[in-house]
Formats: C-alpha cells, sequence, structure tokens
C-alpha cells in the first residue's frame, strides 16, 4: 500500500453518526495498515451527511476525506493522498457558520485532556479561579447567555440565585437528557468535546459554590457517558475538582430513557430515585431542589457556551448574536435537505440561511421547517426571513427549544407530520395531568382517524380547542408544549387538514387510507418486477394493480425501473368488484 | 406569614401568601372543585379541576398548589374556568370505565334501583326488597306479573347466560309482604288534586302525590279501577283479584276513586278546574288502531273484544275459527284468550315475521305451546262476509328497506293473494289516544304536554298512554311519577328542574366479554336462570287461571346469587361524579380508547378496579406518607399510567384494618367490596 510521507497524523471521526456510517471498520482498515502513524479517534466535525470523515493531518495541512468506504481499496485511496473522495466544506456552510462551541468538536481527541488544554482548554477555568465567584456570575450575566435547554432562561440570573444560597449542600445538575427526536447537539458535544461541558461545569460550581455535581445523561449514549467518565477520572487526577475548599463529586447518572426526564423537577425526581414526574414550581428548583437542597440545572449546551465566555469575557461574547439572543446556537439539522448534520450558526441568523444555504435545501422543494422538536412547531417556507432566536420563534407558535430542525419538502402531509410528533409526546407523557395524558391521547386518536380518512370537519375545531386547553392545563413544559405541532399546522396548513376531512384527500399523496396506486401502462416495460415483488399478489399478469388488495407499501413503485408506477388520489386507482 | 391583597372573583380580599388560592377561595365562601388534592397528603397537582384564571397573565392556575401574589386577579368561576374545568372533568370520563349505575336500573324506565331490591331478596329479606321497589314502582303485584322486563334485557349476566329473573323478585317481594306493609305517609297539606284515568299512570300519580302529602281523587270512566290492567290484560296474565289486592293499598292510602265518570261525558274539565288545585289526565289509549283494508267493520276490534270478556269476568262464547290480525302483546293477548275460549283453531297473522313482533317473546313463545298456529308475512287486503263466515282475503308480504323504527318494511308480493275462512276475525292493530276534544293534542293525537314538565295548560297535567301512545305498564307508572313531582313543584311553587345524572356505562353487554365483566364477590353463582313454573298446560289452555306461580323464597334467594352487581361502589360518593353533574360535564362528550387495566378482587374485603382510576394519586401517598406502609405506586407512562402493587401482588390481608386509601379515593377505584 502506497503511504504518502507527508502524513504525521491521521483522525478518524467515530462519534455515533461516524459509527452508524461504518468508521469502525475505516478505523480497523486504517490502523492495519498506517504502519507507525498515529491514529486518533475524534469526535463529530458537524457534516454526518459526509461520514465516515477522515481528517489526515499532513506536514502541508489537513487533508479531509469524506464517505470512506471500509475497504482496502478506500483506505489506500485516502492513505496515498489520492484526489479522490476529498472532503470540503461545501461554501453555503463555511460562509453561514460561526464554529465557536464546536470550534473543537472533531479536532482533537476527545479523550486526551492534554490535547484539549493545548488548544485553549481549561483557559476558562483558571480565568474564573483567579475572579471572585460573583464576578464570574457577573461576566454570564453580561454574555447575555440564555438556557440552550429550550426555555431561554437567562443563565447568569440562575446562576445568581443559586449562588446566593447559603446551604450546607448546594448541587448543580447537568441535564444530558436530550430526548428530542432528531436532536442531537448534546450528544456531540459530549462525545466530542466532554472536557469543554465538564469544565463548563467546574466554573460554574465555582461561581455558584455548588458542592456537588449530576450529570444526568440518558442511558442511550454509552459514548458519551464514556467520554465524560474518562474525563472525570482525568480532571480528578488533577484535582479540577478542588473548588471552593472541598473536593467535588461528579456523578454521572444514567436516565431510563423517559422524555420527560428532561424537565428540571422530573429529572430531580428520577435523581432522587422516584418517579420521573414534574411537580409545581415554585418552589423552584434554586430554592428546593434534589433532596431538598438548592440546585441549579443547565442544559449541556449551556455548561459548552461558558468556557468560551469567561475565556473571552462576557462582553466579547456578546458581541456574536441578537439583541435578545446572544452568542451561537447549535441545531440538529435533517429532514428533506442535502447537508444534514450539526451546525452552528450566530443566533439571528435567519431560516432561510440555515435551511437553504447551510443544509443546501431545494428552495422550490420546502414547504416548512420544525423547530424544537416534537414540541415546537412548524414555520411556513414564506416566513424563513424570521431570524433565529428565542422571541422571534416563539411569536410564530414554534420554539428554539433545544435545537433539533427538520426541513420538511413539499411531498411531505403536514397532517401526518403533526400526527408522528403527537405520537411521540401522547406516549412520553408522564401521565400525571389530566389535560396531557388524556388529551394528547384524544387528539392523537383524532389524528389517526383524520389521515385513517375517517376524519370530519368538527375534529378541527376539537383539535384547536383541546390543543389550547392542553397548553393551559399542564403542570410541565412537555404538555405546555405537546399541541404544538398540531396547533402550528393548522395555523400555516389548515387548507391540508380541510381537504383530509373535506374531501377526503391528501395532497401529498401519503396518507395511505386516502391514496390509490396506479401503473401507468403507457410506459411499463412488463418486466414483471412488479408483479414478482408485491407481497399481497395485488399486481395482475396483465399489469393492473387491484386497489383491494394493494397495502400502499410502495414496494412496486421502488422496484419499478421505468418508474411508471405512481401513488394517485383515492378513487383514481382500479378496484376489483 | 404576610398579608397581601388579591382579588378573586371582583372581591378584594385580604390574604396569607403562604395559603394557597383553594384555601383561600373556600375561606371567602367559594367553592372549588378539585379530585387530586387532599389534605392529609403533600399536593400531587395533577387533575387540573381546580383551575382558575390569572386575569392579567391570562394564565391557568391550579389552585390546590397556587399561592397568590400580591395584586393578583384571580378569577373561579367565570364561563372561561367552568370551561377548562368541564374539559377536565369529560376528559376523566372519556377513560374513565365503571358503571355508575347498573344496566338494570338504566334500563328500567321506572329507574327502580333493581341491585338493591335483588341484593335484600338474596339475603331473604324481601320486606326491604318491597321497599325499595315500591320507592319507583307502586304496582308491584301488578307488574311483578305483566313487566316486561326491560331490565333483564340489558342484564349483565347475558354475557355468559341467561339473565337474572329480576321480575320475579319484585314478584315475590310483593306477593309476601304487599298487604302488610304500608309506608310512612306524611301529613297531608290540603292541596287536592284530581287524576282522571284509574290506570297504570294515574294510580302512579296518586300513590306519589300521596307519598308527598297530597290528597287525590283518581275517576274513571270504567266500572272499576285499574284501566288496562282490568280491562285489557287477561285473567291469566293478571287475575283480578290481584289486581283487587293492590288496589285496595290505595284506597288505605286515603285515596278515593269515582268510577263511571268519563272526562268530556258525565265529568267536564271546568268542574275539574273549579273543584282542585291541580288535574292530571291520564286517560290512556283506549281507540283501536285500524286495519285499513275494506270490510273491516267485519272484524272486531281486539281491546273491546277484551273488555266485553273481562266485564263478563272472564267468560264468553267459544268463538270458533279465530284469525287475529297483529303481532303485539294485544295480539297475543286476543289468541290466548280466544283459546280458552274453546276456540278450536287460533290463527295470528302478522305481515312481518317473527323477529319484528312487538309481542314479548315469552307470549308468542306460551301461545304456540297452547296451540296457537302463526303466519308471518301476511297482511288482510279484504274482509267480506259469506253466510255464517267470514272470508279474508289475505296478501304475502316480502320484507324491504328499514322504515323509521327500524324494522324492515312489509312490502305486498303483487298476484299472492288468497282467501282463508274464519268465524271470528280480531284486529289487533294498536291503540290510539281518545283524548276530548278540548285537551291539545299533537300530530298523532296525543295530549302535547311540555317534555320536561309533563305540563299541558294552567294547572292541567298529563301522562301516561295519553301523552307517549300505547307503551307498558312500567312505563305508564314513570310517567304517573314523574307528573305527580311535577305537580308537587307546581303546588308548593318550587322550579320543576329535571336533575342533571350522569351515568358512565362500560357498555351494553353485547359489547362486552366474560373478561370485561367486574366481579365484586368471588362467589357469584353461575347455575342457570331459576325456570318458571307453569301450571299444567290442559289447565292454561281451558282455564283463566294464572299461568304461572310465585316462585318461592329459597329459589330466589339462590338466583340473587346469581346478580353480578354491576354498578359502582361509590356511586353515593364519587367527586367525579358530582364534580361532573356540576359542570354538566357528559360522559359522552369525548370519546377514544378506555385502557382495559384490569381489576384485583383477591382480598377478602377489597376491591381495587384500576378501570375506574383517575391517577390523582391519592392512594399511593396516602399509603406512603400516612401509612407509612407504601405498597402502591404509579406504573408505566402517559395514556397506560396505572396504579398498582408491586410485581401486582395481592394487598395484604392487613389492609381490612386500614382502609384509609379507600376513604380518600374520590372515586370507586379502591374501595370495600361490601354493599349496603
Amino acid at each position: 500500500m502506497n503511504i504518502s510521507d507527508k502524513i504525521t497524523r491521521i483522525r478518524v471521526g467515530t462519534a455515533s453518526c461516524g459509527i452508524a456510517a461504518g468508521a469502525d471498520e475505516v478505523l480497523e482498515l486504517i490502523k492495519k495498515n498506517a504502519g507507525n502513524i498515529p491514529v486518533e479517534e475524534v469526535g463529530c466535525i458537524g457534516h454526518c451527511y459526509a461520514e465516515p470523515l477522515v481528517d489526515i493531518e499532513t506536514v502541508d495541512g489537513v487533508v479531509s476525506f469524506s464517505h470512506v468506504p471500509a475497504t482496502e481499496k478506500g483506505v489506500a485511496n485516502l492513505l496515498s493522498l489520492s484526489s479522490e473522495g476529498r472532503f470540503s466544506v461545501p461554501e453555503g456552510r463555511k460562509a453561514k457558520e460561526l464554529h465557536k462551541v464546536i470550534r473543537l468538536a472533531g479536532r482533537i481527541c476527545p479523550t486526551s485532556y492534554d490535547e484539549y488544554v493545548a488548544n485553549g482548554g481549561y483557559e476558562g477555568l483558571c480565568n474564573a479561579l483567579a475572579m471572585q465567584p460573583d464576578e464570574v456570575v457577573g461576566e454570564v450575566k453580561k454574555s447575555g447567555l440564555r438556557g440552550r435547554g429550550g426555555g431561554g432562561f437567562p443563565t447568569g440570573m440562575k446562576w445568581g440565585f443559586l449562588a446566593a444560597k447559603k446551604a450546607e449542600q448546594k448541587i448543580l445538575i447537568c441535564n444530558a437528557d436530550e430526548g428530542d427526536p432528531g436532536a442531537f447537539m448534546d450528544r456531540s458535544l459530549m462525545e466530542s468535546v466532554p472536557h469543554q461541558v465538564l469544565e463548563g461545569m467546574l466554573i460554574a460550581a465555582y461561581a455558584t459554590g455548588a458542592t456537588k455535581i449530576f450529570i444526568y445523561c440518558r442511558a442511550e449514549y454509552p459514548l458519551a457517558i464514556k467520554h465524560l467518565q474518562i474525563a472525570i477520572e482525568q480532571i480528578y487526577a488533577r484535582k479540577l475538582n478542588d473548588l471552593n475548599g472541598r473536593s467535588l463529586e461528579i456523578i454521572v447518572k444514567e436516565g431510563a430513557g423517559a422524555f420527560v426526564c428532561g424537565e428540571e423537577t422530573a429529572l430531580i425526581h428520577s435523581l432522587e430515585g422516584k418517579r420521573g414526574t414534574p411537580r409545581f414550581r415554585p418552589p423552584f428548583p434554586t430554592d428546593s431542589g434534589w433532596k431538598e437542597w438548592p440546585t441549579m440545572i443547565n442544559n449541556v449546551e449551556t455548561f459548552g457556551n461558558v468556557p468560551l465566555i469567561i475565556a473571552e469575557g462576557g462582553e466579547k461574547y456578546a458581541e456574536t448574536g441578537t439583541e435578545g439572543s446572544k452568542g451561537t446556537k447549535l441545531f440538529a439539522l435533517a429532514g428533506d435537505l442535502k447537508y444534514p448534520g450539526l451546525v452552528e450558526v450566530p443566533m439571528g441568523t435567519t431560516l432561510a440561511e440555515i435551511v437553504f444555504e447551510i443544509g443546501g435545501a431545494d428552495p422550490e422543494n420546502v414547504k416548512a421547517v420544525q423547530t424544537g422538536g416534537p414540541s415546537g412547531g412548524c414555520i411556513p417556507v414564506e416566513l424563513f426571513d424570521t431570524p433565529v432566536d428565542y422571541d422571534s420563534l416563539r411569536s410564530l407558535g414554534a420554539i428554539m427549544g433545544s435545537g433539533g430542525m427538520i426541513v420538511i419538502g413539499k411531498n411531505r402531509c403536514m397532517v401526518e407530520t403533526a400526527r408522528y410528533f403527537l405520537d411521540f409526546t401522547h406516549r412520553e407523557s408522564c401521565g400525571k395531568c389530566t389535560f396531557c395524558r388524556i388529551g394528547t391521547k384524544r387528539m392523537f386518536e383524532t389524528l389517526e382517524r383524520i389521515v385513517g380518512g375517517n376524519g370530519v370537519p368538527e375534529d378541527l375545531d376539537f383539535l384547536e380547542d383541546m390543543g389550547n386547553k392542553i397548553r393551559k392545563g399542564s403542570l410541565c413544559g412537555l404538555g405546555q408544549t405537546a399541541p404544538n405541532p398540531v396547533l402550528a399546522t393548522l395555523r400555516y396548513f389548515r387548507n391540508e387538514y380541510e381537504a383530509h376531512v373535506l374531501k377526503h384527500q391528501c395532497e401529498a399523496l401519503i396518507c395511505n387510507a386516502l391514496v390509490d396506486v396506479k401503473l401507468e401502462q403507457s410506459n411499463c416495460i412488463k418486466c414483471k418486477l412488479c408483479i414478482k415483488n408485491c407481497p399481497v399478489d395485488a399486481v395482475s399478469d396483465d399489469f393492473i394493480i387491484d386497489n383491494n388488495k394493494c397495502t400502499r407499501c410502495n414496494t412496486c413503485i421502488e422496484v419499478c425501473p421505468k418508474n411508471t408506477i405512481f401513488r394517485v388520489k383515492k378513487g383514481e386507482g382500479f378496484y376489483s368488484e | 406569614m404576610s398579608k397581601i391583597k388579591i382579588k378573586l372573583d371582583g372581591k378584594e380580599i385580604v390574604a396569607d401568601s403562604t395559603k394557597t388560592i383553594l384555601q383561600i377561595a373556600e375561606e371567602n365562601g367559594i367553592q372549588i372543585p378539585t379530585l387530586c388534592y387532599n389534605q392529609k397528603v403533600s399536593r400531587t397537582t395533577s387533575c387540573f379541576v381546580c383551575v382558575v384564571k390569572d386575569v392579567k397573565t391570562g394564565r391557568f392556575l391550579p389552585s390546590c398548589s397556587s399561592c397568590p401574589i400580591d395584586g393578583q386577579e384571580i378569577e373561579s368561576s367565570s364561563d372561561e374556568v367552568s370551561d377548562m374545568r368541564k374539559t377536565a372533568l369529560e376528559l376523566l370520563l372519556s377513560e374513565h370505565a365503571g358503571d355508575c349505575e347498573a344496566p338494570c336500573t338504566v334500563a328500567c324506565p321506572a329507574h327502580a334501583n333493581v341491585e338493591e331490591y335483588v341484593r335484600a331478596g338474596r339475603k331473604g329479606d324481601f320486606l326491604e326488597s318491597l321497599k325499595i321497589i315500591k320507592e319507583r314502582i307502586p304496582l308491584p303485584m301488578s307488574i311483578g306479573r305483566v313487566c316486561p322486563r326491560f331490565c333483564e334485557k340489558d342484564c349483565r349476566k347475558n354475557v355468559t347466560g341467561k339473565p337474572v329473573a329480576i321480575n320475579d323478585f319484585k314478584r315475590l317481594a310483593a306477593d309476601m309482604y304487599y298487604k302488610s306493609y304500608m309506608e310512612e305517609l306524611p301529613p297531608l297539606t290540603g292541596k287536592k288534586v284530581a287524576v282522571v284515568g284509574a290506570g297504570p299512570a294515574g294510580l302512579s300519580t296518586a300513590y306519589y302525590l300521596r307519598r308527598n302529602g297530597i290528597e287525590s281523587v283518581v275517576y274513571d270512566k270504567m266500572p272499576k279501577p285499574g284501566g288496562m290492567l282490568r280491562y285489557g290484560i287477561p285473567e291469566y296474565r293478571l287475575p283480578k283479584a290481584i289486581l283487587d289486592t293492590e288496589l285496595a293499598h290505595f284506597t288505605k292510602m286515603g285515596i278515593t276513586f269515582e268510577c263511571n265518570r268519563k272526562l268530556g261525558d258525565n265529568l267536564s274539565m271546568q268542574e275539574l278546574k273549579d273543584n282542585f288545585d291541580a288535574i292530571a289526565v291520564t286517560i290512556g289509549c283506549w281507540k283501536p288502531g285500524s286495519m285499513r283494508c275494506e270490510g273491516e267493520e267485519f272484524a272486531v276490534q281486539g281491546i273491546e273484544w277484551l273488555e266485553k270478556i273481562a266485564l263478563a269476568d272472564w267468560s264468553g262464547d267459544n268463538p270458533g275459527k279465530v284469525i287475529v290480525v297483529g303481532g303485539g302483546n294485544t295480539a297475543m293477548d286476543c289468541v290466548r284468550t280466544s283459546v280458552r275460549l274453546g276456540s278450536p283453531d287460533v290463527n295470528c297473522f302478522y305481515r312481518r315475521t317473527e323477529a319484528e313482533m312487538p309481542a314479548e317473546q315469552i307470549e308468542i313463545d306460551e301461545a304456540r305451546e297452547e296451540g296457537v298456529k302463526f303466519s308471518f308475512l301476511t297482511a288482510p287486503v279484504k274482509l267480506r262476509k259469506a253466510a255464517e263466515k267470514l272470508i279474508m282475503t289475505c296478501i304475502k308480504m316480502e320484507l324491504g328497506e328499514p322504515d323509521a323504527s327500524g324494522r324492515r318494511r312489509p312490502v305486498p308480493i303483487e298476484g299472492s293473494e288468497y282467501d282463508v275462512e274464519a268465524d271470528c276475525v280480531i284486529a289487533a292493530i294498536g291503540q290510539k289516544t281518545d283524548a276530548p276534544t278540548d285537551l291539545r293534542t299533537n300530530k298523532w293525537g296525543d295530549i302535547d304536554v311540555c317534555e320536561d314538565t309533563y305540563h299541558l295548560e294552567e294547572n292541567v297535567f298529563a301522562a301516561g298512554d295519553c301523552v307517549t301512545g300505547a307503551a307498558t305498564v312500567v312505563e305508564g307508572v314513570a310517567g304517573g311519577r314523574k307528573i305527580a313531582l311535577g305537580i308537587v313543584d307546581f303546588l308548593t311553587g318550587s322550579k320543576h328542574e329535571p336533575e342533571y345524572q350522569i351515568n358512565v356505562s362500560r357498555g351494553h353487554w353485547r359489547s362486552l366479554a366474560d373478561e370485561d365483566l367486574v366481579y365484586l364477590r368471588s362467589d357469584v353463582s353461575e347455575e342457570p336462570r331459576v325456570a318458571l313454573e307453569f301450571i299444567p298446560l290442559d289447565e292454561r289452555k281451558t282455564t283463566f287461571k294464572e299461568v304461572c306461580e310465585t316462585l318461592p323464597r329459597e329459589k330466589m334467594m339462590a338466583e340473587g346469587e346469581r346478580c353480578i352487581e354491576c354498578s359502582c361502589t361509590a356511586k353515593g360518593d364519587c367527586k367525579l361524579k358530582k364534580f361532573s353533574e356540576e359542570y354538566a360535564a357528559s360522559p359522552e362528550a369525548i370519546k377514544g380508547e378506555k385502557i382495559k387495566s384490569g381489576y384485583d378482587n383477591r382480598h377478602p374485603v377489597i376491591i381495587h378496579d384500576r378501570n375506574k382510576c383517575i391517577k390523582c394519586g391519592i392512594c399511593v401517598k396516602v399509603c406512603k406518607e400516612v401509612v407509612n406502609a407504601n405498597l402502591l405506586s404509579a406504573k408505566q407512562r402517559g395514556f397506560s399510567t396505572k396504579v398498582e402493587t408491586a410485581f401486582g401482588q395481592q394487598l395484604p390481608i392487613s389492609c381490612k384494618d386500614c382502609g384509609k386509601c379507600i376513604s380518600e379515593c374520590p372515586v370507586g377505584a379502591l374501595d370495600w367490596k361490601i354493599k349496603e
């Protein structure tokens, strides 16, 4: 194998996204063939669509390869620094992104304390320790940082509450229970730069006088937990946890996967070993939290921002962003677009910039974007000039949320999309509040009926009325936001709902109950692939699809080499007697 | 404690900021409903029935948990707040699977408390049974014999076998104690009511008026009181000696009868208006319906024919070969009476099939046993006289589309006409109200009253068949009780408001499987239904003796063991029911899946029916925080949440001495098994 002698080090992206794309096999092959060249596992650079990604450090700089196949040939290609398969960041992303929080992600070894320090790590903590705790709180206040978990509460203010508490024990909790489907900002940070998140926590602990730190991380993130634990050991070894005159314990607690445990009071209950259900506030956790001690909870990304603030100063940090929302925000970009992945943009970047320029989505084919995951709302393409910040999104009936952003193409049905999200939330309701427990279930059943072709016009009034009541009559954020996907789609895409209930049509031809399948005979080459592959024998020998038998599974459409089988409006297909 | 000023429902008050809005409201005489709040345990804040509105922020707050802040303006009784509470209750009702009332009680037109009188009977206390029955049914001896048993048709026992023989409890209880039992009567108020018509509705009106301290005179056009009980229902179904016993009780109660007085004939509305405080018109349906065929004047009318035989003390000439046209209970009375008068050839012609016959199946079966022949899908088109015989031309029918009644419409088959010969043709086609011309009637010829109050005009009320059209005795009795109560309200000047009552139901037995039934007792009998005891068939066919005997006490006690006791153990003190009625929340408003989360009756004295649970969590907290036993916990998430013991274990026997969770359960999810 021809190995370029310019290579000094090889970095393979083995965060969860890379592993899912086959990075483990690529890593093995590289290690087998790279001889003495150091091969390093690194985190995610955010370009998930391009995984497996390999960065080759050479004497002339870094050369990157994307979609590296786990073959000898593929590995030989990169070790020879061939010009094939090279990766470069798409122009739009280069132009519009601003990497601050994920600046080191995928560039350094996540479990190397030294490499983190060599790249400016723990500067923030050093600066902090040189200041008085209240000065640190002041810096965070100055920075204008707001909670990145979705609520957007001013972080400095929260720190101030805990700092002001006089108590024998004060608890700091990192909320790493990232539960939104499609959101992976926190996972990526913990996997790629665990020290950065921990540094943020240590600064917070110093500033607030915390005596114990919990990281409540969902058990579905084994790699993140592993990296955090390695990093914690390294911190212990260097006694970085010796703050405020005592040695702080940092405990990683694995959550059992309940979405509601991302809500702070439910999270505390879970940490205490109780059933994870929210409780009424006040008292707020900073007054009475874990085992009734004053407790402060911040999200992973919030902590990830803290070292930057203390390193560069709150004022400098606040130069980025908008009036009410400072700094940058991470988004997990997914859906109908070219470049899904993790992106970091300054607050105030418009949706259009994120979706079209960064995400590379086709403007002709985008209907809306869903922000804030299942608790958020969709924003139609007409409103894409909206700047992304806490307040603008809320005014549109959506939320910033933790940073999930799903692009919805024109070929999607908004009723089905709403049903999909509500399917998630109604299952994840903790079951405590009447409106959330039963109301979301009843809304879900109504949506099932509508997409099943059995909706009636009164269903829309019911959805709207019940949605508003669930918002008003729920204890925690889960219930208060659960109806958002339905209410937002009803607000912006009412015509689609009306088509379902009045004309029993799904314009996007998604809802199976309102769709037939038809084979256009004129283009058919009679290859019989459809007949062979149909699982229910719905295609006749003379190539007519019987919609009485057809289950709308799409198999024939997928196998047809001439693309001559279509989903059509209900009633346009053939039905046997 | 710090004092703050707030506004509650527009009223400025000084409040203690450490108290909850719920407590402050209570101190100020404002009742806020709540299901999950319980002073004995830490708050849960889950039901959201206690919401109030913060006017300034527009937010809704659970008042059980929210403490007020200075200057806050709180709305606790606006339409918006009530609507939120109502929706919360309707959501809870939509997942609440139980039966407030037993289906038998709901099905009974008079809403007699069936489950309770069957239970009393099961325990051998038939006097108690009778007392419960007479709360709703003043004619238990008659109805115990002639009722079509609406209760039994809806009885849950139908899921696993034949329904409980409910009506036989009534008959036995009445036969045992009717003569000796006299209800406590309040002193008379001095008001006096005229009741016109001494049939079931009129008798019931007079009875419940008297039980409310109002005297009445019951007028009747016939020589003796009883109406159709005496002149329509044949002796073999309801012996007139029994009826006389029953009516004697009315006289004992101070009710007077004036017979041979017919409204619009020798009795005028004006005379009644002049002499009474109120008038109840319960004149029944005494006008025969028409066969609508040529020559129908050659037929005799069923009810007139029966009346004639009744007046002759159930005797008459042998009618020869008889054809009865019609498929209702009157038709059955005519054919079976014909048999008893010695007719050798009795036929029933009905234009639809047996399945559509309005007559009770048992009547049809017994008629058939007595030798009656049936011709279905047959209708008369012409009747003529030839020599001493009648010739009836009939046409064959077939069933077409369903009509307004839901039954398939009979359609004549062209060219299928044929002739039959008979000595006597009896038309039993139905009955109509024969209202005096000065009473307002509707398009069906029935007296036109206000649906809720049964009020006709001024001080005149009407009920029974003459309002509803021909119906059953028990329906007549139910109507009589309703106007009696309406008249009481009218005479005492209180506003008559029909009370709003909800009834949650697990569903009709046809929609249920064996595993859907909830058994309070583990020893519910699966023996077959008690068999009727008939007199010999020969005797049935030749005499007017009563067809069945009253079943003996021991047999009925055993029959009572078959009852599942479907009603809710907590129906008397269920907060969900109480607040739902207060906020007019309907169990039907929001529909959707009800999770079958099972029930546990393994404990000797406690039943845990999770299907009724509203997940308020009080039991979990009581057991943990008050009892310190921690036996219950919530399991699963979202809509599937349920409260259960660890690993589904049986509750310890020692729970029988505690029961704290039971006394705090706002519904009937955790309860004592014993119903009293």
